[in-house]
C-alpha cells in the first residue's frame, strides 16, 4: 500500500536506535495515559468513596508523576519524529537534486523543470508530513486501543462489546466523512489555483487590460472564479468544523450507553462495581481520540506515498548522455578547434520518451580552426539543435561529430565542455556577485582574464559604473540587470572560461547593432584563433563572418560568404531585403552609398 | 505612506513593532467587518446565539451523567434512566445546534473571503502602472495569495473556534463556580502554568515557522534558479557547486524546520499533562470535600467532566494565536493595497476625449519614473493627423516611455501633451485609451480561446468583425489551422503559439478595437523572415490612415515614416524623414550604417 513511501524507511535502518527509542517512548507515554486513567478510577474507589485521604494523596502524587513522565516522553517522541520527518525531507531534497545534476538536456525535456520543482517542494513536504504522522501515530493508536480493550476484557468483560462498538462507529464515521472532506478540500484547492491563475494573468497583463480599458471584464472574470471557489470552500470548511462536534457526540453517546448498561449491572448486582463503570467511561475516550487521529493521518500517509513515488522517479532517472568507460581526456591547450559534422541527424525526445521527427537531417559541415561561422534560418530550422550537439548537450541520432578528429562521444563530458564554451540566448545569471558569475565556468582563472573577457563582451564599462563593481550584487536569475547587460555578462562568462570552440547561441539578440558589432570585433582580439559559431536571427549579426550557413527544416541549404549567398541564394536575399532593405527608397540608397 | 508598508520585506524596526501592536484591533475589526457586513451581521449574531445554546447543552451533559453515576451509586434505576435520557437529549441538542452554527459560520467565512478577494482584485484594477512597477508581478502575486490564504484560515476556522472556545470557557467557569468554588479554584490553579507554557511555545514556534518559511523560500528560490539555468550549469560544468549549495540550503531547512516543528508539537504534551494535573487537583480537593461530607461522589465525577471540558478550549485558544497573528499580518498587507490610491487620476473636471483627426503635440515634456532620474527631457514634437512617426535610438533612450505617457499610464513631470487641441491631463483615461490602440512588444494573450482574445479589445465586437480583423492581420490562415480554429484554447501567455503567431493575434486584437490613434512597439527581432513579412503587412494595414507611432528596433520598419524621432538619453537629438536624417550624416546615419558592417548597399 505504501511501497514508495517505504523506500524512505532506509533512514529508519540508519538510525535504528532512534527509531526504537521513539517507539518505546511513545508506548511509555501511551502507558502513562492509560495508567492515569486506571489510577483515576482507583482514586475514586479506594480514596473518595472509601474516604481515605492517605490513598487520595498517594495516588494523586503517582498520577502527577505519570502525567509528567507521559508528557516528557511524548515530547521526546515528537523530537525524534521531527528528526525522522525532516531527515527524510533533507535526504529527498539532496538525493533528488544531486541526481538532477547528472541529467542531460533531454532529461529536462522529459521531466519539465516546473514539474521537477513541484516535486522538490510540495511533494517533499507531503512525504515529510506522512513520516511525521507515521512515527507518532501508527503504533500509538492501535496500542491504546488494544490496551484499553485488554484492560476492559480483564476488569469488566461484560462491557467489552461497548468499546469494540465505539471503535467501529468512530472508524465508520471517519471513513464516511473523510473522503468527502478530502474531495471538497482538493476541489477548493483546484478552484483556488484557478483563481490565483486569473489574478496572476491579470497582473502580468495589466498593460493590456488598461490599454483596452477592460477592467470591468476582468472583475467579472475574477468574480466567476471567486464564486466557483465558494461552494467547495464551504463544503470543506463545514466538514472540518463538524468533525469535532461529531466526535464529541459519539463520545457522549457511548458514555451514556456505558452508564446505562453498566449501571443496570451494578444496580442489579450482576458482579460489576461503579468504579469499573467509570473506568470504562475513561477507556472510551482513550479509544475514540487516537482512532480519530489515526483516521485523519491516513489520507496524509497515502498522499505521502504518491508524492514519494513522484520523487523517486527523479532519483531513479538516468542521464541520456553518458561518458563511455574508455573515454579519453584531451589536453585543451593542444586543441586546434576543428569541428566536423559527418552525416549528422538528430531528433528531440518527447516527454513520453519517444523521438520527435528529426530536427536535423544529414548535416555535413567542416569548420576550420579559428574560423568564424554564422548560422541563419527560421525559428525551428535547427540552428540551436545543431550547435547543442557539439558540447554533447544532446547526442546525435545518426552520424558523428568530431573535434580535431576525435568523436565527441569518446571525450568525457567534463573535458569536452572545458574546450567548447557556449553562451545561450536566455542569459541567466545566478545570485551572487558579478565576480562569481563571470568566473562561473572557471573559478580558478586569474582576474586579468575575467577583466579582458568583460572588455571583449562590452560589459567592462557598465560593471565599472556599478558602485561595487566586480563585487556588485546579482539578484536571482540576474533580474537586477537589463536584458542587454545580462547577455553581455553571459558572453563575458563564457569567454572567461577560455574555450577553444566558442558558440554564441543567439546570445546578442537584446543588444543593439552597434554594441553587437563591438563585441564581435573584440572577441578575436581576446582569444586568439578561437573557432567561433554565431547563431542569429538578425542578418547584421552574421553579415561579415567568414562563412554563413543557411538552414531550413533541419537541412543546410546553402553556405558561403555574404557576397556569395547574395549571389546564389534566393532565401538569403529575401532575408536581407526584409531586414535591411525593406522600404528602402532609391534616394536613401544613394545617400547611404 | 501606506505603500511603504506594502513593499516592506526588511526586518521591522522597534517603531514598526509598536505600530503593529497598535493596529491589531483595527485590522481585526476590519477583517471581521467582511464577515458581518450587510445581511452578515444578523447571521453572525444568530450563529452566536445558536452556538451559545449548543455550548450550554454540552456543558449540561457532565451534570446529567454525574447525576446518573449518583443514581447508580444509590441503586435508583428510574433516576438513572431519566438522567441518561436527559444526557442523550442534551447531546442531541448539542449536535443539532452545533451543526447549524457551523453551517452559518462556514457560510459567513466563505462569503467574507469572497468579499475580500473581490474588493482587493477590484481595487487592483484601479491602480496605476506605477504601483505595479514597484514590485515584480510574481512577488506581488505570491504575497497576495499567501496573505489571502492566511486570512481564509482565520475566517474558516479561527473565528468560529474562538467563539466556541470563548463561550465554553465562560459558561464552564460560571457553572463550575456555581457548583463548587473550592474545586473550581483547584482546577484553575493549573491554568496559569498551562497558558504560560503555551505562550512560551508560541513565542518560540511562531518565529521558528517564519524562519522556516524564509529558509524554504531560499531553498526553492535557489532550486528554481538553478533548474531554470540548468543549461548554464551543464555548459560550465558546475554541477558539483550546485549540488553542494543545494545541500547547504537543505541543511538549513532541516535545522530550522526541526526546531519549528518540534516546538509546535510540544503543545500537545503540555495540554495533555495540564489536563491530567487539573483532574488530579479536582479529585484531591474533591476527595477532601467528600470526606468532609460536603460533596457527593457523583458531583466530583461531574466536576471531573467539567475540568476535562475546560482543557480543550484553553488549548484551542493557545493554538489559534498564531493563526490570528498570521491573519492580522496578512490583513495589514492586503489593506495597505486596498488603501493605496491610484497615482494617475482623472481630473475632477475631466472630459471625454473627442477625436478630431489625431493631431498630437508634445511641448517640452519632462518625465521620470523615480524622482530625480529624468527619462525624458524637453521632448517637443508634433504629429499631424494620419502621419506615421518613427521613434528610434539605443536601448534605454526612453523610446517606450513615450507610449507610457501618451496613454497616460503615467503623468508627465512638466510640459504638456495636447491631443486634438485637448490637454491630455483633462481627459478621462477611459475615453483616451478607447481611442488610442497599443500593440506591445511583449505579445500578451490570455488563457482563453483565440476568439475571446480578439473580442477582448472591444465589448460587443462580433465574431465576423474579429475574423475580418484576423484576415487583415494575416492571422486567419494559421488560426484556421489550429486544432479548433478560433475556439482553440491558448495556454497561459499563449505559449502554444510561436512568437510571430502571438504577435499577429495581438495585431488583429488591436484592429478589433478600431482605435483612432496607434502606438506600436515593434517586436519582430525573434521572428523569422516569412512571418516578419506577414506581420509587417498586417501592421501596415492597421496603420493606414491613422496617426501612428512606431518604436523601431530595426530601422527598416520606420524608413518610410513621415517623421523619425531619434532619441538618445531621453532627448530628441534629431528629427526628420529618413532621407533628411541620412543626408545629415549624424547619429541616425551612424545607427543606420552600423547594421551593414561595411557590407551595405
Amino acid at each position: 500500500m505504501i511501497r514508495s513511501l517505504s523506500r524512505t524507511f532506509i533512514i529508519f535502518k540508519m538510525y535504528r536506535g532512534r527509531l526504537i527509542l521513539s517507539q518505546v517512548l511513545l508506548l511509555v507515554s501511551a502507558s502513562s495515559t492509560i495508567g492515569v486513567a486506571t489510577l483515576t478510577q482507583r482514586l475514586i474507589n479506594d480514596g473518595i468513596i472509601a474516604q481515605n485521604l492517605e490513598v487520595i494523596i498517594d495516588i494523586g502524587l503517582w498520577m502527577a508523576v505519570l502525567a509528567l513522565v507521559g508528557g516528557l516522553s511524548m515530547a521526546a517522541t515528537a523530537a525524534l519524529a521531527v528528526f525522522f520527518a525532516q531527515g527524510v525531507a533533507f535526504g529527498l531534497r539532496k538525493y533528488a537534486y544531486d541526481n538532477i545534476q547528472t541529467f542531460s538536456f533531454a532529461n529536462f525535456d522529459v521531466l519539465r523543470t516546473g514539474n521537477l520543482l513541484v516535486r522538490l517542494s510540495a511533494d517533499v513536504n507531503y512525504v515529510m508530513l506522512a513520516i511525521l504522522y507515521m512515527v507518532m501515530l501508527v503504533l500509538y493508536a492501535p496500542f491504546m486501543v488494544l490496551v484499553a480493550l485488554a484492560l476492559t476484557a480483564i476488569f469488566a468483560p461484560s462491557m467489552l462489546w461497548l468499546l469494540i462498538l465505539a471503535s467501529v462507529v468512530v472508524l465508520g464515521f471517519m471513513a464516511l466523512l473523510l473522503p468527502s472532506l478530502v474531495k471538497a478540500y482538493y476541489e477548493r484547492q483546484d478552484k483556488l489555483s484557478d483563481l490565483n491563475n486569473t489574478m496572476q494573468e491579470n497582473l502580468a497583463g495589466m498593460r493590456v487590460v488598461k490599454a483596452f480599458v477592460q477592467e470591468e471584464r476582468e472583475v467579472e472574470k475574477f468574480h466567476d472564479r471567486a464564486e466557483a471557489m465558494r461552494k467547495p470552500a464551504y463544503r470543506a470548511a463545514v466538514r472540518v468544523a463538524l468533525m469535532d462536534p461529531m466526535l464529541i457526540m459519539i463520545t457522549q453517546f457511548f458514555i451514556a450507553l456505558t452508564l446505562w448498561v453498566g449501571g443496570r449491572q451494578v444496580i442489579e448486582n450482576m458482579g460489576l462495581e461503579l468504579g469499573q463503570v467509570v473506568m470504562v467511561m475513561q477507556y472510551l475516550a482513550m479509544v475514540i481520540m487516537p482512532l480519530s487521529m489515526l483516521a485523519i493521518a491516513v489520507p496524509f500517509i497515502l498522499r505521502g506515498d504518491t508524492s514519494a513515488a513522484r520523487i523517486f522517479e527523479i532519483i531513479d532517472a538516468r542521464p541520456f548522455v553518458q561518458d563511455k568507460p574508455d573515454a579519453r581526456t584531451l589536453n585543451p591547450e593542444e586543441m586546434k578547434g576543428r569541428v566536423v559534422f559527418e552525416n549528422v541527424s538528430f531528433a528531440f525526445r518527447r516527454p513520453d520518451g519517444k523521438l520527435d521527427p528529426p530536427a536535423l537531417k544529414n548535416i555535413n559541415l567542416t569548420i576550420e580552426p579559428g574560423e568564424r561561422v554564422g548560422f541563419l534560418g527560421a525559428t525551428g530550422a535547427g540552428k540551436s539543435a545543431l550547435v547543442n550537439l557539439i558540447p554533447r548537450f544532446y547526442d546525435v541520432t545518426e552520424g558523428r561529430i568530431t573535434i580535431d578528429g576525435v568523436d565527441v562521444r569518446d571525450i568525457p563530458q567534463e573535458n569536452l565542455r572545458q574546450m567548447v564554451g557556449i553562451a545561450l540566448q536566455e542569459a541567466l545569471l545566478f545570485r551572487g556577485t558579478v565576480h562569481f558569475n563571470l568566473k562561473f565556468g572557471n573559478p580558478e582563472v586569474h582576474d586579468d582574464v575575467m577583466i579582458g573577457a568583460a572588455q571583449a563582451a562590452d560589459a567592462f564599462d557598465f560593471i565599472m559604473a556599478l558602485p561595487q563593481q566586480w563585487d556588485a550584487h546579482v539578484a536571482r536569475r540576474g533580474y537586477n540587470f537589463s536584458g542587454g547587460q545580462r547577455q553581455r555578462l553571459a558572453i563575458a562568462r563564457t569567454l572567461t572560461a577560455q574555450p577553444r570552440v566558442l558558440i554564441l547561441d543567439d546570445s546578442t539578440s537584446a543588444l543593439d547593432v552597434a554594441t553587437e558589432s563591438r563585441v564581435q570585433e573584440a572577441i578575436p582580439r581576446f582569444t586568439d584563433n578561437v573557432t567561433t559559431l554565431y547563431v542569429a536571427q538578425r542578418i547584421s549579426a552574421v553579415i561579415d563572418l567568414d562563412k554563413i550557413v543557411l538552414l531550413q527544416n533541419g537541412e543546410i541549404i546553402a553556405q558561403g560568404t555574404h557576397e556569395e549567398l547574395m549571389e546564389s541564394n534566393q532565401l538569403y536575399r529575401e532575408i536581407y531585403e526584409s531586414q535591411l532593405g525593406a522600404g528602402l527608397k532609391p534616394s536613401s540608397r544613394e545617400a547611404a552609398s | 505612506m501606506t505603500a511603504a508598508t506594502a513593499t516592506k520585506t526588511k526586518p521591522e524596526t522597534a517603531a514598526q513593532k509598536a505600530e503593529r501592536k497598535e493596529d491589531f484591533i483595527p485590522i481585526f475589526k476590519r477583517l471581521l467587518d467582511y464577515m458581518t457586513r450587510d445581511e452578515g451581521a444578523g447571521k453572525f449574531y444568530l450563529g452566536m446565539a445558536v452556538r451559545f445554546v449548543a455550548v450550554a447543552a454540552l456543558i449540561a451533559i457532565p451534570f446529567m451523567t454525574g447525576n446518573a453515576v449518583d443514581a447508580i451509586a444509590g441503586g435508583d434505576m428510574a433516576a438513572l434512566q431519566a438522567w441518561l435520557m436527559a444526557a442523550l437529549a442534551a447531546t442531541a441538542i448539542f449536535i443539532a445546534l452545533s451543526a447549524w452554527a457551523e453551517t452559518i459560520f462556514s457560510k459567513l467565512a466563505t462569503t467574507a473571503l469572497y468579499r475580500l478577494q473581490m474588493h482587493l482584485f477590484g481595487h487592483l484594477q484601479t491602480l496605476s502602472l506605477s504601483f505595479f512597477d514597484r514590485q515584480p508581478v510574481g512577488e506581488l502575486m505570491s504575497r497576495v495569495s499567501n496573505d489571502s490564504e492566511a486570512i481564509s484560515i482565520f475566517y474558516e476556522s479561527a473565528v468560529s473556534q474562538l467563539i466556541r472556545a470563548g463561550m465554553q470557557l465562560l459558561l464552564l467557569l460560571v457553572v463550575m463556580f456555581f457548583l463548587n468554588w473550592q474545586m473550581t479554584l483547584a482546577a484553575l490553579l493549573i491554568v496559569p502554568v498551562m497558558l504560560g507554557l503555551s505562550a512560551i511555545i508560541e513565542r518560540v514556534a511562531t518565529p521558528a515557522f517564519a524562519k522556516m518559511q524564509e529558509e524554504m523560500g531560499e531553498l526553492s528560490g535557489f532550486q528554481e534558479e538553478t533548474l531554470a539555468g540548468h543549461k548554464v550549469i551543464i555548459a560550465n560544468r558546475r554541477n558539483d557547486w550546485a549540488a553542494a549549495a543545494n545541500e547547504a540550503y537543505a541543511k538549513r531547512v532541516f535545522d530550522v524546520g526541526s526546531h519549528a516543528f518540534f516546538s509546535s508539537l510540544l503543545q500537545t504534551p503540555v495540554t495533555m499533562a495540564s489536563a491530567t494535573m487539573m483532574i488530579i487537583l479536582v479529585l484531591t480537593v474533591g476527595g477532601l470535600l467528600v470526606a468532609n461530607g460536603q460533596l457527593s461522589v457523583g458531583e466530583v465525577i461531574a466536576f471531573m467532566g467539567y475540568a476535562g471540558l475546560l482543557a480543550s478550549p484553553l488549548s484551542i485558544i493557545a493554538n489559534l494565536t498564531s493563526t490570528v497573528l498570521n491573519a492580522i499580518a496578512g490583513g495589514r498587507r492586503v489593506f495597505a493595497i486596498i488603501d493605496e490610491q491610484p497615482a494617475v487620476k482623472d481630473a475632477p473636471d475631466a472630459k471625454d476625449y473627442e477625436f478630431k483627426g489625431g493631431h498630437i503635440l508634445f511641448e517640452d515634456v519632462d518625465f521620470s519614473y523615480t524622482p530625480g532620474r529624468k527619462i525624458l527631457r524637453h521632448n517637443t514634437f508634433e504629429a499631424k493627423p494620419g502621419q506615421k512617426i518613427g521613434i528610434c535610438g539605443p536601448t534605454g533612450a526612453g523610446k517606450s516611455t513615450i507610449i507610457n505617457i501618451l496613454t497616460r499610464y503615467y503623468d508627465v513631470d512638466s510640459g504638456r501633451i495636447v491631443i486634438d487641441g485637448q490637454p491630455l491631463e483633462k481627459l478621462t483615461q477611459r475615453s483616451l485609451r478607447e481611442q488610442v490602440g497599443v500593440v506591445l512588444q511583449e505579445a500578451y494573450l490570455f488563457s482563453d480561446t483565440v476568439m475571446n482574445n480578439l473580442k477582448y479589445a472591444r465589448k460587443g465586437a462580433t465574431d465576423e468583425e474579429c475574423i475580418a480583423a484576423a484576415k487583415q492581420a494575416n492571422a486567419h490562415e494559421f488560426i484556421m489551422n489550429l486544432p479548433q480554429g478560433y475556439d482553440t484554447m491558448l495556454t497561459e501567455r499563449g505559449a502554444n503559439l510561436s512568437q510571430g503567431q502571438r504577435q499577429m493575434i495581438t495585431i488583429a486584437r488591436a484592429m478589433v478595437a478600431q482605435p483612432k490613434i496607434l502606438i506600436l512597439d515593434e517586436a519582430t527581432s525573434n521572428v523569422d523572415t516569412r512571418t516578419e513579412k506577414l506581420i509587417n503587412e498586417g501592421l501596415a494595414r492597421l496603420m493606414e490612415g491613422r496617426t501612428s507611432f512606431v518604436i523601431a528596433h530595426r530601422l527598416s520598419t520606420i524608413q518610410d515614416s513621415d517623421r523619425i524621432l531619434v532619441l538618445n538619453a531621453g532627448e530628441i537629438i534629431e528629427q526628420g524623414t529618413h532621407d533628411e536624417l541620412m543626408a545629415r550624416r549624424g547619429f541616425y546615419y551612424d545607427l543606420y550604417m552600423s547594421q551593414f558592417k561595411g557590407k551595405g548597399p
